[in-house]
């Protein structure tokens, strides 16, 4: 299939800690390794940030004012917000910790941390930030594409997907073979699809997008 | 609704009567007179109040009275020579002309002269009553007969009111024995109810009649009973929420509502079907006992209302009340029986009864649980006996012989011993009374208290525990708070420098970064070194209390304070206390802390021992400079490498630890002028010991 132009902006860093000292200098330990890093004093601050269309990924302390790490964690979970998390705590215990990765965070670093550790967790999380949104466009392109066939382009080759052969499917519609052809190799054009294979893969992918995005 | 005639009571009547009498004797008498006083006679007749008429043998009027104007309406001139006749209804007058033409032939009477009743004819053609007494007297020989006529319609009417009172005082009076009756009965309250309204359509006139009761959450009223044109209980106004139709805002308002014109009442609401059934009158009144609602009866009535019924209604209402909340009491009463025996199972409650003299025992099936015999089993006072813990038994024997011979209430507690060794501690009290023989009974509850007194004990041990410990655990609680305050400046420091690092590398040198980086660095750490300062200054500050101490008996309650967690993580404990130490100057608290702190390391790294005995010996002895030291050793992993790190705040090698108790422990026996140190154990483990200099002049 041909990839969608991907247009992205630079990636970003969001650190959200209360200390201004821990934000300034996990910007400036970013800055190191050429990521750009945005810095708030509490979740809240955060919610009221418009992200980018760009890959990005949060550094959160667990121990926040008002709202705490964990159910701030729940509360962008709620919202649909998908962003990759990595906590940082100053005592954490390992109950914490594992709720915290159950629920999906990238990482949990115990300050003070090895500045390689949080680092190699950054490309982590901003690559899997990454992965999702191109997941995610593609699909949203699958979608478009598959939203222009006619219904009969449908029909054909969702009966192309459970495996019928041309015949079989001109039966069951009751049209001559030839036109089932022609419909088929249009819906394939359609949705650019370059082989059987390529076609029946983007199909899997309309059908179960959930297991396609993480 | 209201009433014709006043009521007339037979003693009224009575008097009345006898006033008559006495009027006609003193009449008769005045005629016996009339010879020698015609002027008495002409006063007599001229000023009586009774109609007087005189005929002639021919039967026409010779004379009239004025008095039979009022009652007649004639002038007593126009009457002369007129029939008397006249004076009588139609039907009467052949019925008096031919008795008078018999009397005149014959001299028989066909009717009582004195006081008869008959029926007499106004001038305006009413008929009415009159009560006539006349005689006769011959003049000249001719006879002539005159003629006393009482116009007694007054009192008819009242005669007539009176039966009729007295009828439906007969009436009331047979619905009142009904009801009460009915309400004696040991029906149910459906079926009593039925009787009730079955008698207000059998003695009160109800077309129909239908009683109500509140349901339990006081919100509906529930038909229980309808009798008459309608005896279904279903439709419409089988549940009427209060505050509804008539029914519920007579309930509501818990005030009857009457009406005489169901046709112009406003809550009547289907007129038609009233108008159709020839409904006249509607009474509905609430039942209600002590200002509590109870429910609600009523009636419809083809006759209106008279007094008397709706006096019976009021008085139904109230019996049926009374009788509805005497029903629901029963039931409650009923139904709490069976509470208590569900009571007496939730609370592992037993009762039990004991008739001394035959020492008949009759057991709850609560206590056959709590004993563990088989339900229903003869009881015996050796079968109870064979429960009781043997410590017990001296006093339980002692609490039965005074039963026997006492007679008064008692109380006691004592242990039950079961099959399987079990011990169930057991709280008694037990009332006693006498029958009606005069023999001694106990009436007794036994109550399993194990749960409650094992709980009792817990909590005990642990009240004095936590006592102990909230002092101690608060040294945790510090080094938790401001554990996140020194983390962030040193995360500060680490992140800053890493950068610098990095830069420094990748040969990006850009002094002003570099200086504003290290600028950074700099106030963290102060800021962190700050954080440090407010610790120990802490521990200085803090309200020490030092007095001279034995450090075995120290040893001893910590050790006290951490049995849970030795006994938990299986660890033996090996004392080698020397006995006659010096006293030490201490604050006990902080003693107690340094030494728990150390305890409960050990225990940590015990915890995670296998293959070898877990072993924690607690040392006490004088060492070389005449200092007392303090060891804990155990046979734990030891701390490696790290050695000379476990007094760094923040160091630590537990998965839950803050790190702060060792160095915090440093501190605080510093501040006693002694030392702690760590070492590593032979073959596993690691030793921590700590000094105190001895008070001069304690033993040694």
């Amino acid at each position: 299939m041909t990839a969608a132009p991907i247009v992205t902006g630079a990636p970003t860093v969001f650190v959200v800690d209360d200390d201004p000292s821990v934000r300034s200098s996990l910007k400036f330990l970013l800055s190191t390794v050429g990521l750009h890093a945005e810095g708030f004093d509490s979740a809240d601050a955060f919610l009221h940030k418009k992200l980018p269309d760009a890959p990005s990924c949060l550094v959160l302390d667990v121990r926040l004012p008002g709202l705490s790490g964990l159910d701030f964690q729940r509360e962008l979970a709620a919202r649909n917000i998908r962003i990759p998390i990595i906590f940082l705590t100053g005592h954490g215990d390992i109950p914490m910790s594992v709720r915290a990765m159950k629920a999906g965070a990238v990482e949990f670093l115990t300050k003070p941390f090895r500045d390689q550790d949080l680092l190699d967790a950054v490309r982590v999380a901003l690559e899997r930030d990454r992965t999702r949104r191109e997941q995610e466009r593609e699909l949203m392109t699958l979608r478009q594409r598959y939203g222009a066939l006619t219904s009969r382009e449908k029909e054909v080759i969702s009966m192309v997907a459970a495996g019928m052969l041309n015949k079989q499917i001109a039966d069951r519609l009751g049209t001559a073979e030839s036109t089932v052809k022609v419909q088929r190799s249009r819906a394939m054009e359609k949705m650019h699809a370059e082989s059987l294979v390529d076609l029946l893969k983007m199909i899997e992918k309309l059908q179960d997008p959930s297991e396609r995005t993480r | 609704m209201q009433r014709d005639t006043p009521p007339i009571s037979p003693a009224e009547l009575e008097a009345a009567n006898v006033g008559l009498r006495r009027e006609n004797a003193a009449r008769e008498h005045a005629e016996g007179d009339l010879g020698t006083s015609e002027e008495k006679y002409r006063l007599l007749v001229d000023t009586a109040s009774d109609a007087i008429v005189s005929i002639d043998d021919q039967g026409s009027i010779m004379f009239a009275n004025p008095a039979i104007a009022t009652v007649f309406g004639y002038d007593p001139a126009e009457l002369t020579g007129k029939p008397l006749t006249l004076l009588m209804p139609e039907h009467m007058r052949k019925l008096h002309e031919s008795g008078f033409t018999r009397y005149l032939a014959t001299g028989q009477r066909h009717i009582n002269w004195q006081g008869t009743e008959l029926t007499a004819l106004r001038k305006n053609g009413e008929e009415f009553p009159v009560e006539i007494s006349f005689g006769e007297l011959t003049r000249d020989g001719r006879k002539m007969f005159t003629g006393f006529l009482r116009d007694i319609s007054k009192r008819k009417q009242a005669e007539k009111a009176l039966r009729a009172a007295m009828d439906e005082r007969t009436r009331i009076s047979a619905f009142r024995e009904e009801i009460g009756v009915a309400l004696s009965h040991q029906e149910d309250l459906r079926g009593i109810l039925r009787n009730c309204a079955a008698a207000m359509v059998r003695h009160l006139d109800a077309a129909f009649a239908r009683i109500w009761t509140l349901s339990g959450d006081g919100r509906e009223l529930e038909l229980q009973a309808s009798a008459g044109m309608y005896t279904h209980l279903d439709g419409p106004h089988s549940r009427i929420p209060v505050g509804q139709h008539k029914i519920g805002l007579i309930a509501q308002e818990r005030k009857p509502h009457l009406t005489n014109d169901t046709q112009n009442d406003p809550r009547v609401s289907d007129k038609d079907w009233a108008r159709r059934e020839k409904m006249v009158s509607f009474a509905g009144y609430p039942l209600v006992l002590e200002d509590r609602l109870v429910g609600v009866l009523a009636m419809f009535s083809q006759k209106p209302l008279t007094e008397s019924t709706l006096d019976a209604l009021s008085f139904a209402a109230e019996m049926i009340a009374q009788g509805v909340e005497r029903r629901r009491a029963e039931e409650a009463l009923r139904r709490s029986e069976a509470f208590l025996a569900e009571g007496q199972r939730l609370g592992q409650i037993g009762s039990y009864s004991w008739r001394v003299a035959t020492d008949t025992i009759e057991w709850s099936n609560e206590l056959y649980r709590i004993y563990e015999f088989e339900i229903g089993v003869p009881v015996t006072p050796e079968l109870i006996r064979s429960r009781v813990h043997p410590q017990d038994l001296s006093l339980y024997e002692k609490m039965v012989e005074k039963a026997r011979i006492g007679g008064e209430d008692l109380e006691w507690q004592f242990r039950l011993l079961m099959p399987d060794h079990s011990i169930k501690y057991m709280h008694a009290v037990a009332q006693a009374t006498r029958d009606q023989n005069g023999q001694l009974e106990y009436i007794a509850v036994i109550q399993d208290v194990t749960e409650r007194r094992l709980s009792e004990e817990a909590l005990d041990k642990s009240r004095s525990e936590l006592a102990q410990m909230s002092k101690l655990t608060s040294l945790g609680e510090m080094a938790a708070s401001i554990a996140h305050e020194v983390n962030q400046p040193l995360t500060a420091v680490t992140n800053n420098g890493n950068a610098c690092l990095r830069l420094l590398a990748n040969h990006n040198l850009e002094p002003d970064v570099l200086r504003r980086a290290l600028g950074e660095i700099v106030a963290d750490g102060t800021r962190a070194s700050a954080v440090i300062a407010r610790i120990r200054a802490f521990i200085k500050k803090g309200p020490v209390e030092k007095s001279a101490l034995d450090v075995n008996e120290v040893i001893q309650e910590v050790l006290v304070l951490a049995g849970r967690e030795l006994y938990e993580n299986q660890i033996s404990v090996e004392r080698q206390l020397t006995a006659s130490l010096p006293l030490v100057s201490a604050d006990r608290v902080q003693l107690q802390q340094v030494l728990l702190n150390l305890v409960m390391n050990s225990i940590e790294a015990l915890s995670a021992v296998t293959g070898r005995p877990r072993l924690l010996r607690m040392q006490s002895r004088i060492d070389e400079s005449g200092d007392v030291l303090v060891a804990v050793s155990d046979s734990g992993a030891g701390f490696g490498s790290e050695m000379d790190r476990v007094f760094t705040p923040f160091f630590t090698t537990k998965a839950n630890g803050m790190g702060m108790g060792l160095s915090i422990s440093r501190s605080l026996i510093e501040s006693h002028g002694g030392r702690l140190w760590a070492a590593p154990n032979s073959p596993h483990g690691a030793v921590f010991s700590f000094t105190l200099p001895a008070t001069p002049g304690s033993p040694s």
